[in-house]
């Protein structure tokens, strides 16, 4: 499962390239990739275009084309993604019952692991394993970093 | 007279919301809960008033504990909490490097004590602690007044009940009884975006918090979800925008008495140097720099948000949420309190209306 990892660092470099936050993720259905995307925060002006929800809606744009039960895909699916899945998409991929979430480095401002328990505020427990290809990923978000995100406000002064 | 009494009372319950009892409730982390945490710790007495002062000396640098307390009190000093104690205070006192000298002191006479285990944030607090051990306390004026509900202006408080009001009538009579939310720009306060969940739940992702944001993006020509909806459209050089809103929802706002009246339209984003008129505490950013995501914006929900939902709100900087009802999978108060958790970027105020 990890091999599409690359397939999800791709995904990664065209956010990058499009001026997103680079994070990109896959997700696979039997094998095969059935949804692929990156980050589309900027393009959108919506803060929930995450990767990951680029990836959900395109798995149920399949499952109506396929005509397949959505639920039972989605249960069936390896979600694949370069970032650790913030609370928000964690909370989603949870309830939404994915089989399992692979992802390569920690997100430890709003992961959904690293931050708080998302499983269990939702009650549900899939497998989740981190740490492939880590380093790559990390490396793209701390280029990207170091530039400005052009769409945001320059930041607060830090309150007291 | 008496006559009059049935038709009143019944009156009465459809206006429930604007009597008295109803209340709006900011939802506070645990700091601020009335019950104060207490824990157990060793306390020495000493011997001499003389000896007071190398020995505070020493702990403060060697066991830097109970910042929120005052070390000493009646020349009962406070060691370490017994909790960190693995074999006997006189050990751990070793470990710790503490000078034979102040060692002797410390152990001749230890007692244990319950003392407050943290910070007093509000004045009960503080009250109750003091009754334990002498505390430090720093009044916060505005966390008293969140507190005990004295934050909002009587006009601030009338519009956030004319929200909640909304909310249930937009669900009841034009969303088929599906969450609603709105999000308000509060400098006007103007309606940004109107948004119900997805009747036809065929996407369960798809809530009513996750199109809201879509709708509050459309203000500021995004959006990413096609809606079955149709929205209205700015007319000629508008200065604000209406692109937030779904055409039914403002003519329902339109065509009824107790919302003809309420402003809609956002700013539209603004391209170029921040503006230094405005610059007023209250809505920060959004008045330097204009509309971002939702940042200053305040969202009214008829249903305390999931994880999901309350993260995505997280995201959207957000700044205040107002909900009627508790969820089951609540994420604000009835399963989880995101909004207290101190590592994320973004915090926001969370509010309940109430109804006694």
């Amino acid at each position: 499962m990890a091999a599409f990892m690359e397939e999800a660092l791709v995904e990664a470099r065209r956010a990058r390239d499009a001026g997103e936050v680079p994070v990109g993720c896959v997700f696979i259905h039997d094998d095969k990739v059935i949804a692929r995307g990156g980050n589309e925060v900027n393009v959108h002006r919506n803060a929930t275009r995450h990767a990951e929800f680029i990836c959900i809606d395109a798995t149920l744009a399949y499952c109506r084309e396929k005509r397949l039960p959505a639920r039972q895909v989605f249960s069936e699916i390896s979600v694949v993604v370069t970032v650790e899945p913030c609370i928000m998409c964690s909370a989603a991929l949870h309830t939404l019952a994915v089989k399992e979430i692979i992802y390569g480095c920690e997100n430890d401002r709003f992961g959904g692991k690293s931050v708080i328990d998302v499983a269990a505020v939702v009650g549900q427990r899939i497998n989740i394993t981190g740490g492939v290809r880590a380093e790559e990923a990390m490396t793209l978000l701390k280029e990207f970093y170091k530039g400005d995100n052009p769409a945001a406000p320059p930041v607060a002064k830090k309150k007291k | 007279m008496d006559i009059l009494i049935p038709p009143a009372a019944k009156k009465c319950k459809t206006t429930a919301l604007d009597e008295d009892t109803f209340g709006i409730k900011a939802i506070l982390s645990d700091e601020y809960k009335t019950e104060i945490r207490l824990i157990k710790v060793h306390s020495s007495q000493l011997e001499s008033k003389q000896q007071l002062q190398i020995v505070i000396e020493e702990l403060a640098q060697k066991l830097p504990h109970f910042q929120h307390l005052k070390r000493v009190h009646d020349s009962n000093v406070l060691i370490c909490p017994t909790a960190d104690i693995e074999d006997t205070l006189e050990q751990h006192l070793k470990l710790h490097k503490i000078s034979d000298k102040v060692l002797a002191a410390l152990c001749r006479k230890v007692n244990v004590v319950e003392v407050p285990a943290s910070w007093a944030k509000l004045r009960t607090q503080y009250e109750q602690m003091i009754r334990y051990w002498p505390c430090k306390f720093h009044p916060d004026k505005y966390a008293e007044s969140l507190h005990n509900g004295s934050n909002f202006t009587a006009s601030q408080r009338v519009y956030h009940k004319r929200m909640a009001h909304l909310l249930r009538n937009l669900s009841k009579d034009v969303c088929d009884g599906q969450p609603v939310g709105i999000c308000v720009d509060p400098r006007q306060p103007s309606i940004v975006a109107i948004a119900a969940g997805n009747s036809s739940g065929s996407s369960s992702h798809q809530h009513c918090v996750m199109w809201l944001v879509d709708h509050v993006a459309r203000s500021q020509r995004g959006g990413a979800w096609p809606s079955p909806l149709s929205f209205v459209e700015d007319v000629g050089q508008a200065t604000r925008t209406l692109r937030g809103m779904p055409q039914t929802y403002y003519d329902y706002l339109r065509g009824h008495e107790a919302s003809r009246d309420l402003l809609c339209g956002a700013e539209l984003p603004r391209c170029g140097e921040p503006s230094s008129v405005n610059d007023d505490l209250q809505a920060g950013n959004l008045a330097k720099y204009g509309p971002y995501l939702c940042t200053g914006y305040d969202v009214y929900l008829l249903r305390e948000p999931c994880l999901m939902c309350a993260m995505a709100l997280v995201h959207s900087r957000v700044r205040r949420i107002f909900f009627l009802e508790l969820s089951r999978n609540g994420a604000l108060a009835s399963t989880f309190q995101l909004h207290a958790v101190k590592e994320l970027n973004h915090h926001y105020e969370v509010f309940q209306f109430t109804t006694a």
